[in-house]
């Protein structure tokens, strides 16, 4: 009896250090910044949370004369859209869509963004597109992509806003 | 020994079964776990294409290497995670599989996007004669098909039932040109730029929160022309956080029929022209303030001239929680032979709310509507002064359906009874 007691002691031990050590990599994976990526040619490297907010509501929809914005927003579910909803649009899903209804048959805009499926689509999809702009998980970005200062910060820096 | 095995499977497996608890999913809703299977129909039908893709591919190029994505040179910004800057290994599949993504989401021109918006109606009043029933709201097609990167189509056509058949009608037509965010200049017919409402909510009742417009802004009503012929510029204005922007137009005016524009030719030699201010302002993200101006020459009748001048403000919050929408316009008309002049006022204040209970579904609003026009103003016969007040909800049964009920009650005319309404309305897009 007592050797077994040895050994659930030990076993229960073990756990809780598994635990304690694998608590902060769950929480890691909920703190993870969700970076802005644009084209590469895209002339901007520094936008406030405003102005991101502008460029997804289609209120601003060119870079410059030649560059139209070309919006890229990960489907229903994903991390990156959440975030995206919650911090940009401040809007719910039904929210959202009812909102690019409205703004195309207003003809205040021409397209809604397009959705993609993947982070690896984003990256993809935003050096190819010019003009593209898209959020993908900081984990996920691809080395080479233009990541954009929003309010001055890049993601993991202290007080970067998208997460 | 095969005890002490069995206490450290069994703590092993207490263990997983914490661990798998440790980030608990938020509880599944019927709407997320279809969410999900959606997903997962479209990613796996997406995996097929791609493999298809890839066969074709590796068939065509037969040993050919993969072309790079693109060319372009790459401006590199430092990510301090750590994570970020890891290179991630890139099969040729992935590459090929963006090439068809990026040939997925090439603009095609013209590319023409349909939306169909209708409403089924019932109205019970107390008011004398009246007759309660459902009738059918208008059916309404809009059109949106961009041209080119620069150039874009609207249209919108409605079918409004009448008691001999139905009206079909040109609501909006406008071909745009988009030289940059802050000049796009279009032709053809609009929603007149004056306060709010009329260039935010167009026809198609699943639009706008409530059953009905205000009254100043009706279609069909006389009191603002809601239509306009012609040619508008308009954009943002560089003001930083103030968010400014304009709608600037010529046109046609109203014809000789006040509650119609002039579509198929002005009634009289004189343009009008309107003018909008509005500003968004970034630091208090939902606040729209607008400020309108019109001018116009009526000829209601031949040798009769009427100037108008319309001056608006609004004031409007435009997130649910709560919704604010309030207008004011002040409607001057002068005879041009005798000088006289009259001056009406309208105006209307609407609060609602998006419930936060039962996914948002619920949202209950409230109207207060006033029209005062005087008594011997010769061009707006048809309007008459209105106090009125309008309390119901809107119930989203889906997030392109929803269902309205209101209670009206007003008065029409100077010492006439109030009347007391109970209206039904459901609005839906497809």
């Amino acid at each position: 009896m007592t050797t077994h007691w040895k050994i659930a002691s030990r076993a229960f031990a073990s756990s809780c250090l598994c635990l304690a050590l694998l608590q902060p990599v769950a929480a890691q994976r909920h703190d993870v910044d969700v970076a802005v990526v644009v084209h590469p040619d895209t002339p901007i490297s520094n936008l406030s949370l405003s102005d991101v907010r502008k460029v997804f509501l289609g209120d601003r929809q060119y870079w410059s004369t030649n560059i139209p914005v070309v919006l890229l927003i990960r489907a229903p579910v994903a991390r990156e859209r959440d975030v995206v909803l919650k911090i940009i649009y401040q809007m719910s899903e039904s929210q959202f869509k009812q909102y690019w209804i409205a703004k195309i048959f207003r003809a205040e805009a021409a397209t809604a963004p397009k959705v993609v499926y993947s982070n690896d689509m984003a990256n993809q999809l935003v050096t190819a597109i010019p003009g593209a702009i898209a959020f993908i998980d900081s984990k996920d970005v691809k080395p080479g992509s233009k990541v954009v200062r929003v309010d001055g910060r890049l993601p993991g820096e202290a007080g970067y806003p998208l997460r | 020994m095969g005890s002490r095995w069995l206490l450290l499977l069994l703590f092993s497996l207490t263990t997983s079964a914490l661990l798998a608890q440790s980030s608990p999913p938020s509880a599944p809703t019927e709407l997320t776990v279809q969410s999900l299977l959606d997903r997962i129909q479209r990613l796996e039908s997406r995996i097929n294409q791609l493999e298809d893709h890839e066969r074709k591919q590796e068939a065509a190029l037969a040993g050919t290497p993969a072309a790079p994505v693109t060319t372009q040179a790459v401006v590199t910004a430092p990510v301090p995670a750590p994570a970020a800057t890891q290179a991630r290994a890139e099969s040729p599949a992935e590459e090929h599989a963006s090439m068809g993504e990026i040939r997925d989401t090439e603009r095609r021109f013209p590319s023409l996007q349909i939306r169909g918006f209708g409403d089924v109606d019932f109205s019970a009043t107390d008011q004398k004669g009246s007759v309660s029933g459902f009738n059918l709201g208008q059916f309404v097609l809009h059109f949106a098909s961009p041209l080119s990167e620069k150039v874009s189509y609207f249209g919108e056509v409605s079918f409004t039932a009448q008691p001999t058949g139905y009206d079909l009608s040109v609501e909006r037509t406008i071909i745009r040109y988009d030289y940059n965010d802050y000049f796009k200049l279009s032709f053809g017919k609009y929603h007149t730029p004056i306060g709010y409402w009329n260039a935010a909510f167009h026809h198609g009742a699943w639009l706008q929160t409530t059953i009905a417009r205000p009254e100043m802004i009706k279609f069909g009503g006389t009191f603002i022309p809601t239509h306009f012929v012609g040619v508008e510029a308009e954009g943002n204005i560089p003001s930083g956080g103030l968010g400014l922007g304009y709608n600037v137009g010529l046109g046609n005016g109203r014809s000789s029929l006040l509650s119609k524009s002039g579509d198929s030719g002005d009634s009289n030699d004189n343009r009008s022209w309107v003018a909008n201010l509005y500003a968004r302002p970034a630091r208090f993200y939902g606040l729209q303030l607008g400020a309108s101006v019109y001018r116009d020459k009526l000829t209601p009748l031949p040798g009769k001239n009427f100037g108008e001048w319309i001056t608006a403000a609004d004031v409007v919050w435009t997130k649910e929680k709560p919704e604010f929408l309030a207008e004011y316009a002040n409607v001057h008309h002068r005879d041009e032979l005798t000088a006289n002049t009259w001056d009406s006022q309208a105006f209307y204040v609407q609060l609602a709310y998006r419930l936060p209970w039962q996914q948002s579904k619920w949202k209950p609003y409230y109207r207060f509507e006033y029209i005062h026009k005087p008594e011997n103003d010769p061009t707006l016969v048809d309007v008459l002064d209105l106090s009125g007040s309008t309390l119901g909800v809107r119930y989203d049964i889906t997030n392109y359906a929803a269902f309205k009920g209101e209670y009206r009650n007003s008065r029409h005319g100077v010492n006439e009874p109030r009347v007391n309404g109970a209206f039904f309305q459901t609005a839906f897009t497809f």
